[in-house]
């Protein structure tokens, strides 16, 4: 490997991946600013206990490359700081970046922490932090408790308290999933997990008109594809997306038990079987001309 | 609603209900309202029923009935004049007006009569369509019968008197005796011994125990234990009751789709009303027993149908299964002793106590007793729920009860069990339909899917898509079954996309194997079955995907052609004005051309050809 490296890179977040990416480059001869909007490089991983999937201390393996990064002659560390602009290409870029004060001389400082120790006022922990809480609008609040508290706030109802947040928004708002998992006292992963995990669940706000193609057996050999392709050139979307003017969302479902039907279609409770692609056009016309009359009538009321 | 307080009390309010009945001379008009009937849009006639009654002042002569779903689906919106038991099929709202005078006069519309489908004569009364005819319908007959939200239907079919007779003074040895006795098997799809269940729960240290109806129908194309649960909740909460006396259970939970919004709706509506009467609760008729049930709600996974992972679901985790060293009876939800029953099965509990055990040993096969219900699905005339005796063929079910293969097509296979289970071909269609012969052909009983196919249905593609489903349905725990199955089905895709190599079917049976023997839950375990079965009774067909290019059913759609038939084009211009990409060129009334390079095979053309001019090729 040649040594005379030209240029110097700059590896933004002083993470573990930013880290080991800084003392790869390093090693290869180049040199290396390592920015890190903390007062310290170490990122997450250190708040970790174990990593999937060897089960390894996670501090085990962080600490030594934190030992090696930071006395690296190659790896300048640029901590207490953010990228504020960016010009230029590959080859020749030009940053500008916004070093926060620490009101500390780095030069002089060696970390003995008898400033920390004898400091009147106290700083909460760094890894203590509390995230925010989060603030809904008065109306959404109003929502998200009744559901919740419906559930006695007990997590062991979490599913049932997504489905109801659900068949509110139509999808899980990210907002209110972390109001969930504060209000239980569940780690917003685990919120995560079940609602990624569950495929009822939508994370992206859909369509006013959901339309559920059955792709159960009976449907299947009845011609289900075909009709779940016309949807798709229809629409213009794949199942699973939502269309530009928020009406349409095209999704499948396992089975609607209503096999006599097939193959059937159901969009907001109302169910269309026997299906064939001619017909296609027509039922998307018949199920936007209702809807508009459901929203005339609505409003007269 | 008073509550009752000893089983005499039971006994006796349902002689009460059922003589107040016997007195009102008032006809019934029973319309069925289940998930299918709902989709043809059964409301729409329920309030026109309503409507003439209210016009015609006819409330104190006339009273209509939303009853559950009656089974023949493929019929619908069903209605059925009772006491005389006059069935109307495929009732529309404006044939309401007709129906109600024909009523009142006592005559009959003859055009809304089923027609039989080879005699073409008309057939007046339910008990005489042959769809009817040839079942055993012991469990899933009272649906038509009770409006699943009023609990005195049920009480006046004599409901609750099996839970009457248990609490006034048999023993939870004694049911379990009785279950075990009876040979009722799990209709989950297990087929395990219910009763042997019941009583390594009942024996289990720990407390509480746990019961729970498993309502979690993820097999696409089977319905038959939501429409069970949303046309008669209370059999299954009777069931349930009764189980949780013989195992000392407090606690139950039903586990239901959540894509079933009726049964939902119905069960729980069911619980409100048993605990008005006290059937649930603290002191049940007075006996010192208490029990509740809980629903809870699934949230679209397949996998969660199995034990472990539906225990996860409940517990509000993520729905995974475990591996299985302790068994569920011992160690279930929360950790705790758990009995888990299919809905079918508790179902068929009320049943066995009314009757004994020795009368419902009677029916079914030596090692498979009782009744089981099917949902008839596919390429069939009749489409619907069926429910027969254990040990009937196929081709009795397929033929008398379905009523044949429409448009005279020639029969294929029978799929039962779902995306576990196999298909059957022609050959075996006299095999006796029980939980050990099923097993024998390379199939399985399930939890009674039955899905049709035709000679236009592609068994590469039905293997295709079962494989899709549990591809995307794995749960990712264990890696024979997430990675296994992936990559079955890219072998798959491509040979149904013509890209098949002829090494293809070894590696396909060598990764199955694989799979089976190492997965980790019961459907990871069965997850090769539609290949492996298919690949047994129709490598033919996988042989001409692979090496002739081509698929003989027409159904893989890039490795067919559509073309005019020259002989039956006579240039009508359907074709050429429905086709979206304009690929269809021709002059009025003469024959019509396809060009092949503009096709994108979306099936408009051959869909709407009035001649049948368009063929799949």
């Amino acid at each position: 490997m040649s040594n005379n490296k030209t240029g110097a890179v700059l590896v933004i977040g002083g993470g573990i991946g930013g880290i080991q990416a800084s003392l790869d480059l390093a090693e290869t001869g180049f040199k290396v600013y390592l920015l890190e909007k903390e007062p310290a490089i170490v990122g997450r991983m250190s708040q970790l206990d174990k990593t999937f999937p060897t089960n390894d201390c996670a501090m085990c393996t962080l600490s030594p490359k934190l030992v090696d990064a930071a006395g690296h002659p190659n790896i300048e560390l640029i901590t207490y700081a953010e990228l504020e602009k960016i010009k230029g290409e590959a080859g020749n870029f030009k940053v500008q970046i916004v070093k926060h004060p620490r009101f500390v001389d780095e030069e002089k400082c060696t970390g003995c922490g008898i400033c920390t120790n004898n400091c009147m006022v106290q700083n909460k922990a760094y890894f203590n932090r509390q995230p925010a809480m989060i603030e809904l609008a008065a109306e959404d609040a109003g929502k998200v408790n009744t559901i919740i508290n419906n559930y006695h706030s007990q997590p062991e109802f979490l599913l049932a308290i997504l489905q109801d947040i659900q068949s509110v928004y139509n999808y899980l708002p990210s907002d209110i999933l972390r109001v969930v998992s504060q209000q239980l006292n569940v780690p917003l992963s685990k919120v995560y997990g079940i609602a990624t995990y569950y495929t009822a669940f939508s994370l992206k706000p859909r369509g006013k008109y959901v339309i559920n193609v059955c792709m159960g057996t009976a449907c299947h050999v009845r011609g289900a594809g075909m009709i779940l392709d016309a949807l798709t050139r229809h629409l213009e979307i794949a199942p699973g997306e939502t269309t530009k003017d928020m009406m349409f969302s095209l999704e499948t479902v396992n089975c609607l038990g209503a096999c006599a039907l097939g193959p059937v279609i159901v969009s907001n409770d109302k169910y269309f079987g026997k299906m064939t692609v001619s017909r296609v056009e027509e039922t998307l016309e018949k199920l936007t001309v209702s809807a508009n009359r459901r929203d005339a009538e609505t409003l007269r009321r | 609603m008073n509550r009752i307080k000893s089983p005499e009390e039971m006994e006796s309010l349902i002689q009460q209900i059922i003589q107040e009945r016997g007195r009102s001379e008032k006809i019934q008009i029973t319309l069925c309202g289940g998930t299918g009937c709902h989709a043809y849009n059964c409301q729409m006639v329920i309030d026109a029923f309503e409507q003439g009654i209210e016009k015609g002042n006819l409330s104190e002569r006339v009273g209509i009935k939303v009853t559950g779903c009656h089974g023949f689906c493929e019929r619908g919106v069903l209605v059925v004049i009772k006491p005389s038991g006059v069935f109307y099929q495929q009732v529309k709202p404006e044939d309401v007006p007709e129906i109600l005078s024909a009523v009142i006069s006592g005559e009959i519309v003859e055009r809304l009569l089923y027609r039989d489908l080879n005699t073409k004569s008309k057939i007046t009364h339910e008990e005489d369509v042959p769809f009817y005819k040839k079942q055993t319908r012991f469990i899933f007959g009272h649906n038509g019968e009770i409006d699943p939200t009023r609990i005195e239907d049920y009480i006046a079919i004599k409901g609750y008197a099996a839970l009457g007779k248990v609490l006034s003074g048999m023993p939870p040895e004694q049911i379990i005796e009785e279950i075990k006795k009876s040979g009722l098997r799990g209709r989950g799809g297990g087929g395990f011994p219910t009763g042997i269940k019941w009583e390594t729960t009942r024996k289990a240290p720990g407390e509480p125990r746990y019961v729970i109806c498993n309502a979690d129908e993820g097999d696409p194309g089977a319905y038959m234990d939501g429409s069970l649960l949303e046309g008669n909740p209370h059999l299954v909460m009777e069931g349930m009751i009764i189980g949780a006396y013989a195992i000392g259970s407090s606690l139950g939970y039903v586990y239901v789709r959540n894509e079933y919004p009726l049964a939902v709706k119905n069960v729980e509506t069911a619980i409100e009303q048993a605990r008005g009467y006290g059937l649930l609760g603290r002191d049940i008729m007075g006996s010192g027993f208490d029990f509740d049930i809980k629903v809870v709600r699934g949230g679209g996974a397949f996998v969660c149908g199995e034990s472990t992972a539906l225990f996860a679901s409940i517990e509000g985790r993520i729905g995974e299964p475990r591996a299985k060293y302790i068994r569920s009876a011992e160690r279930g939800l929360w950790d705790k002793p758990t009995n888990l029953n299919n809905v079918e099965t508790w179902a068929n509990v009320p049943l066995i106590i009314n009757k004994g055990a020795d009368w419902y040993a009677k029916i079914g096969t030596e090692n498979s007793k009782g009744t089981k219900i099917f949902s008839l699905v596919g390429k069939i005339n009749n489409t619907g729920l069926v429910e027969v005796p254990m040990g009937i063929t196929l081709r009795e079910i397929v033929n008398d009860i379905g009523g044949g293969i429409p448009k005279k097509r020639r029969f294929k296979a029978v799929q039962t069990g779902g995306p576990s289970g196999g298909c059957i071909p022609e050959d075996f269609l006299d095999t006796p339909v029980d939980f050990d012969e099923l097993t024998k052909v390379g199939s399985m009983m399930g939890s009674g899917g039955m899905i049709v196919m035709d000679d236009h249905t592609c068994m590469v593609d039905i293997a295709r898509y079962f494989l899709e489903f549990l591809k995307n349905e794995s749960c990712g725990k264990c890696v024979p079954c997430r990675e296994g199955v992936w990559q079955m089905h890219n072998i798959l895709s491509e040979i149904c996309s013509g890209n098949g190599k002829e090494s293809d079917l070894d590696l396909l049976m060598e990764i199955g194997e694989t799979i089976t023997a190492a997965a980790l839950c019961g459907l990871g375990t069965t997850a090769p079955n539609p290949v492996m079965s298919t690949l047994r009774y129709f490598r033919d067909e996988y042989e001409s995907h692979i090496k002739d290019k081509r698929c003989p059913s027409g159904a893989c759609k890039e490795l067919v052609t559509f073309i005019i038939d020259v002989e039956k084009c006579n240039g009508c211009g359907v074709c050429k004005k429905n086709c979206p990409q304009g690929a269809i060129i021709g002059e009025k009334k003469e024959t019509h051309t396809l060009d092949g390079n503009k096709c994108t095979k979306c099936g408009i053309c051959f869909e709407d050809c009035p001649f049948g001019a368009v063929m799949v090729r």
